[in-house]
C-alpha cells in the first residue's frame, strides 16, 4: 500500500485541483499561477540533474526551454491549425486532446537532440569553461530564433491558442493545467527512477569522483551526455507547456534571466534533492508573484514617507534586485539550500512510514 | 601466453623522463610487487596500464589484446581493476551503492529500461544487488552496507575500495599502496585479505607498496624501479640482498 501512497496522493491532489479549476472556484489568475508553478518545477528539477546530481554548472538552461517552446509551438500549429507557414492542418482539430502528447514529445525530443549537439563538443571541457559555453549557447539560440523571420523573428510566434481552444471545444476542462500536472509527474518520475537505478547513479559517481567512476568501468563521457540530454529534453517539455499556456512565445522570454531563475530555484532548494528543488520552485514562483504586489505597495509607502524623489517610481525591475539579493543571503547563511542534497524523506524520516516512492 | 606484457614503455612529461624502456611480464595467478623510492615512476606505470595516460612509446598487451590508448573504462571492462594510493570512493553514496556501481559495465540495460522499470531492469538490479551483497559479505563489510564511506575508519575504507575493485570480477588487480596510512593491526588484516583474495579467486595481483612487511610476506616476485627504469627484478630474497637496491631504496635497515 505504501508503495502507492505517493501516486494516490498526487492523483487526488491533481483531481482536486482540476476540479476546483473546472467549477470556477479558482479564478483565472490563480489558475495561471498554479500552472506556471508546475512549469517552473519541471524547469528546475531538470536543471537539477546537471547542476545538482552531476555537479556541472550549466548556465544556459533557458536556451533548451526556448528550443522546446518553439519546437512544440511549430508542431502544434502544423498539426491542428491552418497557417501561412504550414498550410492547412494535418489533423482535424477534434483530435487535439489525443494528439497533444505528441506535441509535447516532439518538443522534448527536439530539445534533447539540441542538448546532444551542445554536449558533444562542450563536454571535453568542464567547470568554468562549461558554464561559459552554456551561457554562449543560450545567447546563440535566442539570436538564431530572432533572426528567422518565418517563425516571427523578434516579434514572437503565436497560434498555439487555437490548439488549446480546439481541445476545449472537444471537452471543456482546464487542459493546460492537466497537461502541466502530467508533464510534472513524468518529469519527476523520470529523474527519480533514473537516480535510484544503478545506471543513473553513474551520474552521481561522476560528480563525487570522476577518476574512480572511469576506473570502475563507467563511460563518464557517455554518462555526462546522457544526463545533459535528459535535462535539456525536460526543459524543452517545460518550454512547450509554457508556449501553450501563454499562447504566444518570444525568444527573449528564455534569455539569461530565465536561466538564472532556474539556477536560483536549484540552489534555493538544495542541489541534488528533487523534493527540495520542487519546494524551491513553488516558493520562488509565489515570491515573484508576491513581488508584483509588494513592489507597488513599497513604492506607495516610500513615497508617503517621502523617502523617494517624487518623479521616481519603484518599478518591477526591482524584482531583479530583490531576487539576487535573496540568493546572496542564501549563499551566506545556508549555502546548501533548503534541504542540502537530501530528500524530504531523509530530513523527516517519519514520512517514510506513510510513503515509499516507486 | 602472459596475462600482461609490457614492452619498452617510455613516458615523458614535458622535459621529464618519468619512465624509460620499462618492460615487464606477468603470468596468470601471480602476485608481484613493484617497489622503488618516491618519484621513481611506480604510479605512472599503473596510470598508463589502466588507461589514464597514453604512453609516449611502448606497447601494453593485456589478455591477448593491445590496450594502448584505450580509455580506462574499456580497460576495466576487459578485466582489470585497481585501487588508488589516496582512497577514491564515492563518499556521498552508501557503501552498498559504491559496490553496486562496480557492475556498471555489465548492467546490460539503458535509460529507457531504468525509467520504465522494465523486466530487464528488474533482473539486472537484482543480480547487481546479489553480487554486491556477496562482495560485502566476503570482505566482512556487511554491517556497514548502509553507511557512507566518509564516516568509516580508514582501514575499512581501504577494504571497501578493495571490495569494489573485486566486484568487477577482474583477472588482474592493481593495488596502489594498499597499506598506506594503515596502523599495524589494519596491515595484518590487509595482508590476510589480499592473500585470501589471491587464493580464492585465482587472479593476478600487482601491487605497489612501501611497507616491506607487506611486500615481503605476499609477493612471489618483485620489480624495483628507480628514476623510471628497472633496477632489479627477482624473488624477495634476492631483492633483499641486492646491493644496488639496498643503496637506492632499502638502506641498511634490517628487514
Amino acid at each position: 500500500m505504501q508503495r502507492y501512497t505517493f501516486n494516490i496522493l498526487f492523483f487526488l491532489a491533481a483531481v482536486a485541483l482540476v476540479g476546483l479549476a473546472q467549477f470556477g472556484m479558482l479564478d483565472k489568475y490563480a489558475l495561471t499561477i498554479i500552472t506556471f508553478m508546475g512549469i517552473n518545477c519541471i524547469f528546475a528539477v531538470s536543471l537539477n540533474l546537471v547542476n545538482g546530481y552531476m555537479g556541472e554548472f550549466s548556465c544556459g538552461h533557458g536556451g533548451f526551454m526556448c528550443v522546446g517552446a518553439y519546437a512544440g509551438s511549430l508542431i502544434s500549429v502544423a498539426f491542428f491549425t491552418d497557417s501561412k507557414l504550414f498550410g492547412s492542418a494535418l489533423f482535424p482539430p477534434e483530435l487535439a486532446p489525443v494528439l497533444f502528447p505528441l506535441v509535447l514529445l516532439g518538443a522534448t525530443l527536439a530539445a534533447a537532440l539540441f542538448g546532444l549537439v551542445v554536449a558533444l563538443p562542450s563536454f571535453h571541457t568542464r567547470d568554468d569553461y562549461l558554464a561559459i559555453i552554456t551561457i554562449a549557447v543560450n545567447y546563440i539560440v535566442i539570436s538564431i530564433v530572432e533572426n528567422i523571420d518565418a517563425i516571427g523573428g523578434p516579434r514572437g510566434f503565436s497560434g498555439m491558442r487555437k490548439t488549446v481552444n480546439a481541445m476545449s471545444d472537444v471537452v471543456n476542462v482546464p487542459w493546460m493545467l492537466i497537461w502541466t500536472i502530467l508533464g510534472l509527474f513524468v518529469c519527476v518520475m523520470t529523474i527519480y527512477r533514473l537516480m535510484t537505478s544503478t545506471y543513473g547513479k553513474g551520474i552521481s559517481a561522476v560528480r563525487q569522483n570522476e577518476v574512480a567512476a572511469e576506473i570502475m568501468g563507467i563511460n563518464t563521457n557517455r554518462v555526462k551526455i546522457m544526463a545533459f540530454m535528459v535535462s535539456s529534453g525536460l526543459a524543452g517539455l517545460a518550454g512547450a507547456l509554457y508556449a501553450h499556456v501563454y499562447g504566444y512565445v518570444n525568444a527573449q522570454a528564455f534569455n539569461i534571466l530565465k536561466s538564472t531563475e532556474g539556477l536560483v530555484m536549484v540552489y534555493l532548494g538544495g542541489m541534488g534533492s528533487i523534493s527540495g528543488v520542487l519546494l524551491a520552485a513553488v516558493a520562488f514562483t509565489l515570491l515573484t508573484e508576491l513581488l508584483r504586489f509588494v513592489i507597488p505597495w513599497l513604492d506607495g509607502v516610500l513615497h508617503a514617507m517621502s523617502l523617494l524623489p517624487a518623479g521616481y517610481e519603484l518599478s518591477q525591475i526591482w524584482k531583479w534586485v530583490i531576487i539576487p539579493l535573496i540568493l546572496v543571503l542564501l549563499m551566506q547563511f545556508r549555502p546548501e539550500g533548503f534541504l542540502g542534497n537530501r530528500e524530504l524523506t531523509q530530513v523527516f524520516p517519519w514520512i517514510k512510514r506513510w510513503i515509499t516512492f516507486k | 601466453m602472459p596475462l600482461l606484457e609490457i614492452s619498452g614503455l617510455t613516458q615523458r612529461f614535458g622535459g621529464i623522463q618519468a619512465l624509460s624502456n620499462f618492460s615487464f611480464q606477468m603470468e596468470e595467478h601471480e602476485l608481484v610487487g613493484l617497489i622503488g623510492p618516491n618519484g621513481a615512476g611506480k604510479t605512472t606505470v599503473f596510470n598508463i596500464v589502466s588507461g589514464f595516460y597514453a604512453s609516449t612509446e611502448g606497447e601494453i598487451v593485456f589478455d591477448g589484446r593491445r590496450i594502448n590508448g584505450l580509455k580506462p573504462h574499456r580497460v576495466t571492462a576487459m578485466g582489470m581493476a585497481r585501487t588508488f594510493q589516496n582512497i577514491r570512493l564515492w563518499n556521498d553514496m552508501t557503501v552498498l551503492d559504491n559496490i553496486r556501481l562496480a557492475r556498471y559495465s555489465w548492467l546490460g540495460y539503458g535509460f529507457l529500461d531504468a525509467v520504465l522499470r522494465t523486466a530487464r531492469h528488474g533482473r539486472a538490479e537484482h543480480a547487481v544487488e546479489t553480487r554486491a551483497r556477496e562482495a560485502l559479505e566476503m570482505m566482512d563489510l556487511s554491517e556497514c552496507a548502509e553507511e557512507l564511506p566518509k564516516n568509516l575508519p580508514y582501514g575499512l575504507q581501504r577494504r571497501v575500495e578493495l571490495a569494489r575493485a573485486l566486484t568487477g570480477n577482474p583477472k588482474l588487480l592493481l593495488l596502489d599502496e594498499p597499506a598506506a596510512g594503515l596502523n599495524s593491526a589494519d596491515v595484518e588484516d590487509l595482508i590476510r585479505h589480499i592473500r585470501w583474495i589471491y587464493d580464492e579467486f585465482g587472479i593476478s595481483i600487482w601491487m605497489i607498496e612501501h611497507q616491506m612487511k607487506v611486500v615481503m610476506s605476499l609477493c612471489q616476485r618483485l620489480t624495483v624501479i628507480n628514476f623510471g627504469s628497472i633496477l632489479a627484478e627477482g624473488t624477495p630474497e634476492y631483492i633483499r640482498q641486492h646491493p644496488e637496491v639496498i643503496d637506492a631504496y632499502l638502506g641498511d635497515e634490517k628487514i
